[in-house]
């Protein structure tokens, strides 16, 4: 096979993107391998799992992975695949259980993932090794203040490693929240015909869509449809006047931050803000004593789109985890947890879910923009003419701003810094030759042994 | 839920041409959503409405609800504001995946009426297909069943309540951007 050049593919000096990346068979081969093979990714959060016997289950790459807290309390994730066969041993979304039963032959594993029971075992097995059929366990996995990943590489760095300085931004979220951070209810998740890389950009850094692919929405909820001010976000609908914004794009190493930097347009869209706004300026103290002026007083409550590479956004202001599961090069799954402090009042929750379950779930009024034209972007690359072109993010390039937290600062919202960082990362990525090279580093002579640096009873399986 | 209510014959049957009227009532919503008439359609519901699109959660038949974090969500959960509120977005003019125009069709059938407690009020059944049609091929479809209130007022029938029940856990459309 001819080998792929990813410096062809992604052109950094000049921001091109071929758009071959988004429809090449050979290349999504590449991406399951190179990225979601040995990045970590996001399963889940803590709150999830708050007893013994909670599942969960969710995808790493095309992987089918169930994450369960076992009778130990300890939480573990494992392919959801029967050893003896390979048929799902689960088909729930989640739950609590005592065991995982295969349809297939009645094979049954506990919730440590150890066999526990094999039909007609005694008559037809001599000393069968019950040990050696356990469930396989992901290879790693970590918490960092709840938020649970997991990673299929032994010789990756560690988790804190590998998040590096967006470890800083995911702490306004983590930390910030009053009595953490809480993920409840079930994920939405929706289908869409898409390369999976076109949302993650979109939503990680495209300030520029905002006003004109979702003018129709923007027109009818939050600060513009209900007449609180003729902007959201500094931005106007229809890209009619400049961007007015304080925004940063930021890139770091591996990850990106977008944020508004006025510590409270996170809820311009919101129809009626009041109740967490409140909430925003009564915890505000507490968040300043926490993580400093800049953090609390700047970026709590800020519109803020965490971007942890490869598929994951944690969104502030809009309130919601993201992840993006690949389904083929042209088809991805989007899964939309509403996330809450965990002791805000339960009518303040359940504006957030509102909100949530208005702008970006399924029937969402802003959500319904998106699919379309990341559809005809994937699907015109079918075009052999068409997949030869190359997408142009040079918005905004060489323009800088002084930065006192980690990572680079470009100005506005209406830049593409933040996607210019993803495809430079997914490039760096798909040239890796070990898990090291994806954050920019070079891997140790001596392997270390994993470690949990942030929740000892986490370990992996 | 749905299921447990349901019995072999109508607890509370109506007369035939309250039936029939009924029936005639959801084809003409539906044809007033096919034909994208959305400021009818809204007068065609009470100022109390409750609309809803619970998700159907996939877990085991043996998990109680509430034994676990995976409390039930809704695609839409909207009193009239909320619904006036999608109707005037599709107005705009500014949703550019609607123009060229899209294509509606709905199929209601198996509708099932019965009397409530409260006089002028019908609990009614209803199963759906709805088809949406745009440019050359992007057509998508989604099925499901409808448990409506619908209260006789002096100005003729309106919906007070719906709820809507989609049989796919994973939403394959790109948006749900209509009405069910």
């Amino acid at each position: 096979m001819k080998k792929i050049d990813y410096q062809e593919l992604v052109d950094s000096e000049q921001a091109l993107q071929k758009r071959s990346i988004f429809w090449d068979p050979a290349i999504y081969e590449e991406e399951l391998k190179q990225i979601f093979n040995r990045c970590w990714l996001l399963l889940g959060h803590e709150s999830q799992l708050p007893q013994a016997g909670d599942f969960i289950r969710t995808y790493m790459g095309e992987d089918d992975v169930i994450v369960v807290r076992g009778k130990d309390k300890v939480i573990r994730a494992f392919l959801n695949a029967c050893t003896h066969r390979g048929n799902k041993v689960c088909q729930a979304e989640g739950g609590n259980t005592r065991s995982f039963t295969c349809s297939y032959h009645g094979w049954s594993y506990n919730t440590e993932g150890e066999l526990a029971g094999v039909p007609l075992e005694k008559e037809i097995y001599d000393n069968l090794d019950r040990e050696r059929f356990g469930l396989v366990p992901v290879a790693r996995l970590e918490s960092y203040k709840g938020f649970l990943f997991g990673c299929f590489s032994e010789s990756a760095p560690s988790l804190i490693e590998y998040l590096g300085d967006i470890a800083w931004y995911i702490d306004v979220v983590a930390d910030g929240a009053q009595g953490g951070l809480e993920v409840v209810g079930a994920p939405y998740k929706t289908e869409i015909p898409g390369n999976w890389k076109l949302p993650v950009e979109n939503a990680i850094g495209d300030g520029y869509h905002v006003a004109w692919a979702h003018a129709g929405a923007m027109s009818v909820v939050g600060a513009l449809g209900n007449s609180r001010s003729d902007n959201v976000l500094g931005i106007s609908a229809n890209n009619t006047g400049v961007d007015q914004s304080a925004a940063v794009e930021i890139v770091m190493n591996t990850h990106t931050v977008l944020t508004t930097l006025d510590g409270q347009s996170g809820y311009a869209l919101y129809d009626h803000p009041e109740p967490v706004l409140a909430h925003l300026e009564k915890n505000r103290a507490n968040v300043i004593e926490k993580l400093g002026e800049l953090r609390g007083r700047k970026i709590y409550g800020s519109e803020t789109h965490i971007g942890v590479f490869p598929n994951v956004q944690i969104i502030q202001g809009l309130n919601f985890i993201r992840i993006i599961h690949p389904k083929g090069p042209g088809k991805f799954e989007v899964w939309t947890y509403a996330m809450c402090e965990r002791d805000m009042p339960e009518a303040t929750k359940e504006v957030i879910h509102g909100h949530v379950r208005q702008t970006f779930g399924p029937a969402g009024l802003l959500e319904g923009d998106d699919g379309d034209f990341v559809e005809a972007i994937t699907h015109s690359a079918a075009g052999y003419a068409t997949r030869q072109l190359k997408g142009f993010l040079g918005m905004g390039m060489g323009r800088k701003v002084p930065w006192d937290g980690p990572g680079e600062a470009s100005p506005g919202l209406v830049n593409e810094a933040c996607q210019r960082g993803f495809y430079d990362q997914w490039r760096r990525t798909m040239e890796a030759d070990n898990a090291y090279e994806i954050i920019g580093q070079i891997a140790p002579a001596t392997p270390v042994a994993p470690v949990t640096p942030v929740l000892r009873e986490v370990r992996h399986g | 839920m749905a299921n447990a209510e349901l019995k072999l014959a109508p607890v509370a049957p109506v007369s035939f041409d309250q039936e029939y009227a009924i029936g005639k009532f959801l084809s003409m919503e539906a044809r007033v959503l096919d034909e994208e008439r959305y400021p009818e359609w809204l007068e065609l519901l009470t100022e109390d409405i409750r609309y809803q699109i619970p998700v159907a959660i996939n877990t085991y038949r043996r998990t109680r609800p509430g034994a676990t974090t995976l409390k039930p969500i809704f695609i839409i959960d909207d009193g009239f504001p909320g619904l006036k509120q999608r109707a005037a977005r599709e107005a705009t003019g500014l949703v550019w995946l609607n123009d060229p125009a899209t294509q509606h069709l709905r199929i209601i059938t198996n509708v099932e009426v019965e009397a409530t407690d409260t006089p002028d009020e019908f609990l009614v059944r209803s199963k759906f297909m709805i088809f949406r049609g745009r440019r050359d091929k992007d057509i998508a479809s989604h099925a499901g069943w409808r448990e409506d209130i619908l209260r006789q007022t002096p100005q003729g029938l309106r919906i007070a309540r719906r709820t809507v029940h989609l049989i796919e856990r994973v939403v394959m459309d790109k948006n749900l951007n209509m009405f069910f």
